[in-house]
Formats: C-alpha cells, sequence, structure tokens
C-alpha cells in the first residue's frame, strides 16, 4: 500500500536531492498522484529512482525526517505560546521548512513537481497536526474553564425580583378581559357630592348608607364616594352619545372597622352599559363570558335574585370555585342589574336633554369587590395583607 | 331573619320539599339563606328520669352521685357535676349508647371511681335550649322514661336574609305566601286568623289625640282588664324560643309572637300606671325616657314618642318604657296597635343605636292594613292564656294610610329588558297573578294590576318585570354576546401609562404596594414641605379612629409607614413603589385629586446570595438611577431644596421648566423612629409630570456610518462646583464635532493627602464624530483643545 511505503523507518535513509529529479520521475509522480498503482511496481520504481538519483533522493529524505521530528516535538508541547514557537520554528518565514523548501531550487525541472508534492505533504502534516494539537489544547482549556462548577447551585438575584401588587393583577386582569369585549376605561372623583354617590343611584334620602356612621364626610359636606357606582353616574352627565360603555376601577369608602375581612378603603370594578336596546339577555351573556375568562372556560355562575336602589331587576352572583383541598362551592362575588329608570330619570333632570330618556333606554350595570375578588383567587384570608405590604406577602405575587 | 320551619308550616305544607330543595326555591327567589339549623335530638336514648337522691361524691368536691328513677324499675346511678337541682326533679337523662349532639355518645364509665351509667343534660347539651347554668329542669308532670324528642319537636331553622325593600318578609305567614306564590302550594286556613274581625270606633280625644300624623297617622288601642300574667305555655314558650327569642310573661310573649307571626310590631302597656289618654307626639328637645333596656335615653324633637298626660311611655316603633311595661302583677293592660313611618323610627332608631325587632320592621315599612287584625290575634291570644276581658271596639285614632296603587305593566318594554324570546305576555301575568297581583285590565300594550296592601316594593312597571324576572329566574334568559367598538380616551391611556410605570419598576426588582388612602394626623408630617405639597391634608369631618383621621396628601406616608411594618418584620433590603391618587388640600380650601408615583428604597444594592453575603448599601444615585430609567423621564434636572425635620438632601426634580417631583433622604432621625439601621431614599413624581414626557412612538435616529474618536479628560475644581454646572458646559459647548460628554469619575480624600478637601477631580470621556466622513486625528485634536481651553475659561478648573 502507498501508506507502508510512507512509514518513517523505511523513509529515514532517502536522502533526495531535488535538482536530479528526472522527466520520468515528473511523469511517474503524476501518475502516482492521481491513479492508485499497485504496490510492487511502485517499490519497484522508487528503487530504481533512488539509485540514479541521489540529490533528489536526498532531499526528499530530508523532508521526511523533518516531518517525524515536528510531529514527534509537537507530541510534547502542551501550551498555546510553546504551539507558536513551533510553528515559527517549522513554518515561519525562517522556519525549517522554509529553508528545506528553499532546495527547491537545485531540484531538476522534471523532478519539481515530485518533490514539491512531498514538501505539501510535509507541510500539511506538520500543519494540521500544529491545528489538532491547538484544537486539543483548546478544548482541554474549555474544558477545564467549566470544571467543577456545580450547575446546580443558584443563581445571582441581580437587583432583585420585583412583583405587582396582587390587586394590580386582579384589576388589570379585570380590566384586560373587559377591554377585549369593548369597554373602555372611565374614572372619577373619590371625594363626590351626596347626588352623585346616592341622589342619582336612586337611593332614599333617608337610606342608612348615607349616614354619618356607615359613610365618611368631608366638612364641606361632601363625601368619600361608597362606590364606584358614581363614576356610572359621571360618565352618563358628561356623554355625547350612546352607546355608554365603560369600566370603572377604583376606590371606594365605607365607615367599617379595619378587621381580616372588612377595611375601610377596598377596590371596586364597576361596568355600565346603555344603549336603545340592552336587555338582561346581555347582562348574562357579557358576566357568564367575563367570569370564564377570569376564572377559566369551565366555570359555572349563578343568578340571583337581589335589592339594589339603582337596579331592577338586581342580581348577585356567585361563582362555583374549588377552595384548596375543599369541595367546590358558590361564592358571591358580584351585584348587577338592569339600570332602574329612576336613575336615568335623575341623569335626563341634570342633563336637560333626553339622551339617558328613561322611555328610551335600557343598560346594565355590574359592580365587583377586587380585594375580595384577590383573596379568592389567592387563598388570602385576612385582607390586612392586601394594605400592610409586608415585602414576603408581596413577593409571593 | 331566623325562620322556624315548624311554624311555617302551620301555614304551609312544605313536606313535599327537603331542606336543600327549599333552601334553593328561597335563594332563587331573592331571599338567601345564611344558615340552616337543625335543631333537636334524633336519638331516643335521653328520656326523662326523676333524681330519687343525691350525695357528695366522696372523691370529688364538685361532683354528686345520684340515684335516678329512670323508670326501669331500678334505680340509675349517676355522677353529675351541677347543682341546681334538688331530690324529685325532672330532668333529661341520656342513656348509655345516646349521641348527643356534636357526635358526643354516651357510655359507662367510672368518675372519680364511682360507677356512672348516663348523663343528666343541660337544654344546651342536648342541642335544644339555652345555657341556663345547670340541669334542664323539666315540667314535674312529664311521665318517668318518655323520650326527650316525644316532647321537644326537632326543628329546622333558616337564616334568611331579607332584602330592605320585602318588608312583608318579615313574619312566618308573609314567609308562607311568598312560598305559597313560588310554589303554588295552597295556604292552610290558618292565616284567617289575621283577618281583622273587631269592631272599632274612633278614639275620644282623651284617649287617644295624634299631634305627629306624618310621623304616625294611623293608631289603635284597645283595652283588656283582668288579665292574670304569667309564664306562657310550652307551646308558646317553644315557638319565641325557637327563633331565639327569650320568653317574658304570656303578654309580652303574645305581642313578640305576633309580630313574628304575621309582621304587626304591638306594645302592651300596663294601663294602671297610665294617667289619661294616649298622646303621639314629637319629644321635646332634651326629653328623657326609660326604656325597657334599662337605658335613659335623651330625645330630639324630630324623634316621635307616645306619651300618656305626665311622662313619655314610649319611643314610638322602637322601644316600650321601663315604667310603664307589663309585669307580673299587672292586671289591667292597653294594646297599642299603629302604623308609624319608616324614615322617623330609622332616624330614631339610628341615633341612639337602639334596634329592636320592633323597628326593624317599622322602618322597613309595615303594612297598615294588619294594623287592626294585628291586634285582633293579639287579643284572641290574651283571653285565651291570660284571661280577662276586652273591651268590646277598637280606639281608632286617624286612618289607615294607602301605601299602594294600581301599576301598569308595559308588556313592550317588558320584553325588551328580559330578552327572553319565550316569554309569553301569559307567562308574565300567570306569575303576577301567583304573587297576589289582581289583573284589572289588559291589552297588547299595557295591563294594569292591583297590588295587595303588604307588597309596599310595587309602584312602577319595572317593579312588576323584577317580580317577573325573579320568579322565572335567570336561567331561562339567553346569554347574548355583544359588543360595540370602543374607543380610548385619556382615562385608558392613563392606565396604560401607569401599568408601564409599575412594569418598568418591577423589572428593575421593587415590589408594588398599595397602602390605606387614609391616615393619621401625626403621619401628615411625612407629607408636607415637599414641592408637591399645598396648604395640607383634608381632614374627615367623621373619622373611626385616630389612625384615619385624614385623606394623605402625599404617597410618602404610607411608604414609610410600610417600610416600619416590613423593618419591624426583620426586612433590611427594601425596594416598594406605589402607583396611586393623593388628596391635597389647596390653598382657597378646595381638594384635589391627583395621581403620583412614589419610590422607596433602603439596604443593600442587591440581596444576599451565596455570590455575595453583604453588598454595599444603596444610596440616592441608585434611586435616582430609577427614576431616569422610568419612561418618559430625560435629561433630569435637580434642585437643591431646604432640608426639614423629615427630609435631608431634599430636591426637586425637574425636566426643563417641568416639576417632576422630589426626591430626598429620610432624615436619620425619622428613619430611626422606625428602627431602619441603613438610609432610606424616597421619591415622589407625578404622574401626569410623567406623561408629558412620553409623547408619541420614539423617532428613530440614523446610526453613525463613521467611527467617532473618544479624548479622555481629567480636571481638578473646587468640591462645591456642582455636576450640573460642568454638565452645563459640555451641553451648552459649540463644537460640531462633540457628540457626547461622560462622566467616569469623581475623586476626593477626605484626608486631604492626595486632594486638597476642598478640591475635587473629575474626568470625563468626550466623544467626537463627523457623520459625514471618517474623523482625522488633527481635527480630534483641534477640537478638543477647543473645548478644554473653553471649559478653563468658563469654570475653575486645572487640567491635570
Amino acid at each position: 500500500m502507498v501508506g507502508d511505503s510512507m512509514h518513517p523507518s523505511t523513509r529515514k535513509i532517502i536522502v533526495l536531492k531535488p535538482a536530479l529529479l528526472s522527466p520520468f520521475w515528473r511523469f511517474f509522480g503524476y501518475f502516482w498522484q492521481f491513479h492508485c498503482w499497485p504496490d510492487h511496481l511502485l517499490s519497484c520504481i522508487t528503487a530504481i529512482l533512488r539509485a540514479s538519483s541521489p540529490p533528489f533522493a536526498a532531499m526528499l529524505s530530508q523532508l521526511d525526517s523533518l516531518k517525524t521530528e515536528a510531529l514527534t516535538a509537537l507530541d510534547t508541547l502542551s501550551d498555546e505560546a510553546a504551539l507558536e514557537a513551533f510553528r515559527v520554528d517549522y513554518l515561519g518565514k525562517k522556519g525549517k521548512l522554509t529553508a528545506l523548501s528553499g532546495g527547491m531550487r537545485e531540484v531538476p525541472a522534471d523532478l519539481k513537481k515530485e518533490v514539491g508534492a512531498k514538501l505539501n505533504e510535509v507541510r500539511d502534516a506538520i500543519t494540521s497536526g500544529l491545528t489538532v494539537r491547538l484544537e486539543a489544547l483548546q478544548a482541554a482549556k474549555d474544558a477545564s474553564a467549566v470544571a467543577g462548577i456545580d450547575i446546580t447551585l443558584p443563581g445571582r438575584p441581580g437587583a432583585g425580583v420585583g412583583s405587582l401588587h396582587p390587586l394590580t393583577q386582579i384589576r388589570d386582569l379585570a380590566v384586560r378581559t373587559l377591554r377585549r369585549m369593548g369597554f373602555t376605561l372611565a374614572d372619577g372623583p373619590e371625594i363626590e357630592t351626596e347626588w352623585h354617590c346616592f341622589d342619582a343611584l336612586n337611593t332614599p334620602t333617608d337610606h342608612p348608607a348615607r349616614n354619618e356612621s356607615d359613610t365618611f364626610y368631608m366638612p364641606d359636606g361632601k363625601l368619600l364616594r361608597t362606590h364606584t357606582s358614581s363614576v356610572q353616574v359621571r360618565t352618563m352627565e358628561s356623554a355625547k352619545t350612546l352607546p355608554v360603555r365603560i369600566i370603572a376601577p377604583g376606590a371606594a369608602y365605607r365607615r367599617d372597622e379595619i378587621d381580616a375581612t372588612h377595611l375601610s378603603v377596598f377596590n371596586q370594578i364597576e361596568a355600565l352599559y346603555v344603549d336603545t336596546d340592552v336587555s338582561l339577555a346581555d347582562l348574562k351573556g357579557t358576566l357568564e363570558y367575563f367570569f370564564r375568562e377570569v376564572f377559566g372556560p369551565t366555570t359555572v355562575v349563578r343568578f340571583r335574585p337581589h335589592f339594589f336602589p339603582f337596579t331592577e331587576p338586581s342580581f348577585e352572583i356567585d361563582v362555583k370555585l374549588e377552595a384548596k383541598g375543599k369541595e367546590a362551592r358558590w361564592i358571591e362575588i358580584a351585584g348587577c342589574g338592569m339600570v332602574d329608570p329612576a336613575v336615568f330619570a335623575e341623569i335626563s333632570k341634570k342633563r336637560g336633554d333626553n339622551l339617558f330618556d328613561p322611555e328610551k333606554v335600557t343598560g346594565f350595570a355590574f359592580g365587583m369587590g377586587l380585594d375580595r375578588l384577590a383573596m379568592i383567587m389567592h387563598g388570602i384570608s385576612d385582607i390586612r395583607h392586601l394594605i400592610e405590604n409586608d415585602v414576603r406577602f408581596l413577593q409571593q405575587f | 331573619m331566623q325562620v322556624s320551619l315548624n311554624w311555617l308550616q302551620t301555614h304551609i305544607d312544605l313536606s313535599s320539599y327537603t331542606t336543600p330543595q327549599l333552601s334553593d326555591l328561597l335563594t332563587f327567589a331573592g331571599i338567601e339563606v345564611e344558615g340552616i339549623e337543625v335543631k333537636g335530638l334524633a336519638t331516643d336514648k335521653v328520656i326523662v328520669a326523676q333524681i330519687q337522691s343525691f350525695e357528695q361524691h366522696p372523691n370529688a368536691d364538685k361532683l354528686s352521685v345520684c340515684q335516678v328513677d329512670d323508670g326501669s324499675g331500678t334505680l340509675r346511678q349517676i355522677v353529675c357535676g351541677a347543682k341546681n337541682f334538688k331530690t324529685g326533679d325532672k330532668v333529661p337523662l341520656a342513656l348509655p349508647g345516646a349521641a348527643l349532639p356534636g357526635g358526643f355518645e354516651i357510655k359507662e364509665g367510672k368518675l372519680r371511681g364511682i360507677d356512672s351509667n348516663g348523663m343528666m343534660c343541660s337544654g344546651k347539651e342536648l342541642g335544644i335550649g339555652e345555657d341556663t347554668g345547670g340541669l334542664w329542669i323539666l315540667d314535674a308532670d312529664l311521665p318517668i322514661g318518655k323520650p326527650i324528642n316525644q316532647i321537644v319537636e326537632s326543628d329546622t331553622l333558616l337564616d334568611l336574609e331579607i332584602t330592605p325593600n320585602r318588608s312583608d318578609l318579615l313574619s312566618h305567614l308573609g314567609l308562607a305566601r311568598e312560598l305559597a306564590a313560588l310554589t303554588g302550594l295552597p295556604l292552610k286556613g290558618v292565616r284567617d286568623h289575621v283577618k281583622a274581625s273587631s269592631t272599632t270606633r274612633t278614639a275620644k280625644a282623651d284617649e287617644v289625640t295624634l299631634a305627629a300624623t306624618d310621623g304616625c297617622p294611623y293608631y289603635t288601642a284597645r283595652v283588656i282588664k283582668g288579665v292574670k300574667v304569667g309564664p306562657s305555655p310550652a307551646w308558646l314558650k317553644s315557638r319565641l324560643e325557637s327563633i331565639g327569642l327569650r320568653p317574658i310573661n304570656n303578654i309580652v310573649d303574645i305581642t313578640n309572637y305576633v309580630m313574628m307571626e304575621m309582621g304587626q310590631s304591638l306594645h302592651a302597656f300596663d294601663l294602671d300606671k297610665l294617667s289619661g289618654g294616649i298622646v303621639v307626639r314629637r319629644a321635646n328637645e332634651g326629653e328623657k325616657i326609660l326604656a325597657l333596656d334599662g337605658q335613659e335615653y335623651a330625645l330630639l324633637a324630630e324623634d316621635l314618642i307616645i306619651v300618656d298626660h305626665q311622662r313619655p311611655l314610649a319611643i314610638a316603633g322602637v322601644m316600650g318604657g321601663e315604667e310603664t311595661g307589663v309585669i307580673e302583677g299587672t292586671t289591667n293592660i292597653l294594646l297599642e296597635s299603629a302604623y308609624f313611618t319608616p324614615s322617623g323610627v330609622r332616624r330614631t332608631s339610628r341615633r341612639l343605636s337602639l334596634h329592636s325587632d320592633s323597628s326593624y320592621r317599622f322602618e322597613r315599612g309595615m303594612d297598615p292594613k294588619q294594623v287592626q287584625g294585628g291586634s285582633d290575634l293579639a287579643i284572641k291570644l290574651i283571653l285565651e292564656i291570660a284571661g280577662g276581658v276586652a273591651e268590646p271596639e277598637l280606639r281608632v285614632a286617624g286612618e289607615a294610610p294607602a301605601l299602594v296603587s294600581t301599576v301598569e305593566l308595559d308588556e313592550v318594554r317588558t320584553h325588551r329588558l328580559l330578552g327572553i324570546p319565550t316569554l309569553t305576555t301569559g307567562d308574565a301575568h300567570d306569575i303576577l297573578e301567583k304573587l297576589g297581583l289582581i289583573k284589572q285590565s289588559a291589552n297588547a300594550e299595557k295591563s294594569l294590576w292591583t297590588i295587595p296592601s303588604y307588597r309596599l316594593d310595587l309602584h312602577r312597571s319595572v317593579d312588576l318585570v323584577e317580580e317577573v324576572a325573579r320568579v322565572i329566574g335567570l336561567d331561562r334568559v339567553p346569554s347574548k354576546f355583544n359588543a360595540t367598538f370602543a374607543s380610548g380616551d385619556a382615562t385608558d391611556r392613563h392606565y396604560d401609562h401607569a401599568m408601564q410605570l409599575r412594569q418598568a419598576l418591577v423589572n428593575r426588582g421593587y415590589n408594588e404596594a398599595q397602602t390605606l388612602r387614609l391616615i393619621s394626623t401625626p403621619q401628615i408630617e411625612d407629607a408636607l414641605g415637599n414641592p408637591l405639597a399645598q396648604a395640607g391634608a383634608a381632614m374627615l369631618k367623621n373619622p373611626l379612629s385616630e389612625d384615619l383621621t385624614a385623606l394623605r396628601p402625599s404617597l410618602i406616608p404610607g411608604l414609610l409607614a410600610s417600610a416600619a411594618l416590613n423593618i419591624r418584620q426583620g426586612a433590611s433590603r427594601l425596594r416598594l413603589f406605589e402607583v396611586g391618587r393623593v388628596f391635597l388640600k389647596m390653598p382657597n380650601g378646595m381638594v384635589r385629586e391627583e395621581e403620583r408615583l412614589a419610590i422607596l428604597l433602603s439596604g443593600p444594592v442587591s440581596p444576599s446570595s451565596w455570590h455575595g453575603r453583604v453588598t454595599a448599601a444603596a444610596d440616592v444615585f441608585d434611586l435616582r438611577g430609577v427614576v431616569e430609567s422610568l419612561p418618559g423621564v430625560s435629561a433630569l434636572e435637580t434642585k437643591a431644596l431646604k432640608d426639614n425635620g423629615t427630609f435631608l438632601m431634599h430636591s426637586e426634580l425637574k425636566i426643563g421648566n417641568r416639576v417632576l417631583g422630589w426626591i430626598a433622604q429620610v432624615h436619620p432621625a425619622r428613619a430611626r423612629q422606625i428602627d431602619a439601621r441603613q438610609p432610606v431614599y424616597v421619591v415622589e413624581l407625578l404622574l401626569s409630570a410623567l406623561r408629558q414626557g412620553s409623547t408619541g412612538p420614539a423617532k428613530f435616529t440614523d446610526l453613525p456610518r463613521f467611527p467617532g474618536m473618544t479624548r479622555d479628560v481629567a480636571f481638578e475644581l473646587p468640591a462645591d462646583v456642582s455636576h450640573s454646572k460642568v454638565s452645563a458646559f459640555f451641553a451648552s459647548i459649540k463644537e460640531p464635532l462633540l457628540i457626547k460628554s461622560e462622566l467616569f469619575d469623581v475623586f476626593t480624600d477626605p484626608t486631604g493627602t492626595k486632594l486638597p478637601v476642598d478640591r475635587k477631580s473629575t474626568a470625563w470621556t468626550l466623544t467626537y464624530r463627523n457623520s459625514e466622513k471618517t474623523l482625522e486625528t488633527a481635527e480630534v485634536e483641534a477640537a478638543h483643545a477647543r473645548i478644554l481651553a473653553a471649559l478653563q475659561k468658563a469654570l475653575p478648573v486645572t487640567i491635570r
């Protein structure tokens, strides 16, 4: 085989004198290169050439031994600097291989091709040896760079992990859901007039909710709104056209002692839809869709008749929810109803026009406590957690 | 309201309904069932037994060893801890094997070494009566050995939430009437006993005078003489006890019974203690009355009272007086049955914080048509139970007001409002008729209805629509999904902006807080003296407690309080922020509501971890960096303000001429009050100012096509020349090639060895670029030299 003839032990004795390469050899080299000659024929010809061209043979032999020497030396090198020195030593401008290749000038023209090929072969062997060695060294270095790292250790905390308050999260969930359903946001003052908070919402003048024991008042007679429903009134008061289709998340106040289930300031979200043909069917469809979006597609909702001064008919809404490890049960979650015509009448009186003519328009409204919703969703047992802002609480959300 | 199912069943046979079915039926008719309680014993192993003898337990001071006759012929030995019995008393005895309420089973055993073969019980232990402080002593005539559950029937109690519009449901008969309408079951004939049967005559002026007909337009009185006041019979006691009322005496119990039976609140006076006739009038300012609860109440001119010719007898509709009530020994009584207007009763009862079953009913509105029937039922029972002779006629003053009239139902609007295609006019009319309404006339568009006198809530067409909706329920209403396009306005944009700010802070590791909008008066100190503060805080007129007296004029007090709470819990690294509304009392006295963002920072830069246990404490520049990173903030300027007791390094933050807010370190003295061991920094910003900074989509600047060159310069200058002066110099210099100046080092030496203490050394990187071509070194050198020359001219610097 060709490979056998290149074994270092047989090549060592060949001393090439490239200048003596005959045209025949050039011809022969061509075949050697492109055709795979039978082994015995090859060695026979090589023997003839060695005998007939001593300088050529000497150069070939020198190249072979340089190759052996280089490859042996390469094995002993263990760092990049040494490899670079090796590269300069053999392949550099003043390197050993470069020096040997200077002998090409003396090789007879007809043998140049064959010696040149040998030269290339040696250069390739050294270069690829060098590359292999470099890559191995790099690989070893890369491997040792990560060796011993315990990837199970926790990550670097950076600036720490922030969190949105659970009330913000639940409010945003409600807002995003209702916006998809074509509601826009509305807002109003928290310090309200009695008219916006009660009168316009058909609340009797002696209704207990108006009492100073239940509602916070300001020295000037205004009050802190007891529900976000006052935003409904503000919206209708200033609406330019129908339909009115708004949601109003916001704070509301009740003069309750703070305990595990009550806050004197709490959060609600309110919705109002008024047009010329809004029915109970719209209310039902809207709320069922909303609660399924919020609590999941299999959520069951029920409507219990109830009483509110500002809607008729009125309903309370229960959602069937599973508490952790407990049987699913109905949880009261919202109030709703068809806007009472008395509300439209009062708005019309204030506006002095008939955009909200109680004989022509209908509407629905619903509202729910966001604190309660957050407590249900997250299994929070004490409402005071929502205002204390204990970081150990906040970071759970 | 507590309702006894047994009592209810005297009016309507509900045996075809299980309790859960009944509960659902009520709930979906708008009568929420808030609780169901089953009373009474299931086991028959609790029997009547008689104590034959007892002696002191030899090993226990508090125990007795009793020999008890259980009817078996041999005495049974029971060890007992109660003291309230004597030999011969009959008591309930739980035999071994009896299961008592709460899953407690009686077993034979030894108590302190003495055999005890059962347990003698209190009413409470049997789940029947209230705790009376010992054994339940039974009537002496009960046969020994009879199971208790044959003596005291079991009952189911429903706790119902009656909405304020349905005062007609505040009695067993009222509820039975509603259930009859909902189920189609007939009412039993027993309801007839509430119908007026007495003859009436107009009261003479010296008998009854109505001096305030707006508060009491209708009053009746009947005199019964020769009654014997004493304990009520067992049936009456048990009726009242079943719904949690305490029996007092037969007369008082009868008035309570009538109220719970049919909703009419009555009052019985001891006739012999009255002087002269009854007057119903407004109280004199400051007039006092000693009420049945033993309390004296001072009255106002708005309160309606019942008086005789000498003194106040009762607070009308709320509570009778202590001195003229019916007690043991009373023989002659005057029974009041009247109609008091709701608003007056409500006002008085609220103001006095005096709430009774009577006021509860009157303030929701009673049916004036039942005033006479109520009186008649009570008289009938008094004569039966307490004897005596009633005057033949009911004395009547005034007239029962007509509170209901006919109502027109708009058929078209009904269908539009309900949106139920399958609902026919006939269906709707059937429902109304079941509820006791009477159709007077009907055509395709409208029908006219007579309203029963007890349905005070039905006045308008929509009230009838509600009845229809309530009875058919929402199950028959189709779910309609319908939306219209909605165009957002400023409120929508403001909401999105606030969420964007929140998210930006969360991404920087901050926890969102939500603090109460109400703060205490001392907390106001934390909110004042800053550039956003106005005249002060808006105080509540009627605060509930000292902790919540004012609307917050700033978010900082709440955040400081939250920081204090967290520090108490051992937290040292605080990153809190809040977005919310504040309330500013303006110099003109008005209150302005404004949305703000506040951030509080204290403690190490990074959370501790295995990478490095202790990191440097964050400082004001960490907080400023956060502010500078917020959307809408660019070219932040600061103006130092005077420090005050609460804040150090107090500075106003501005963008151009626009005030953005303020930043400060909480004064160490204030920080010590909340036990903070690391400096606390706060910033408060106006959301409106932040919004002004984020205007529309960002505009793209072409990327530089030619490389820039940088030159560093270090210079010394007096320590009191602020960074803003130097940066203003670089910002203002007109050197077209200079595109950026960046501070990269500030050096001071407090020891004065490397640099005098009043000097500082700063180092800047200046970046030069020509957007049209590649720069040549020479032109950069020239520009740099020009800048350094200008710098030395403009500021007292020494280039190093």
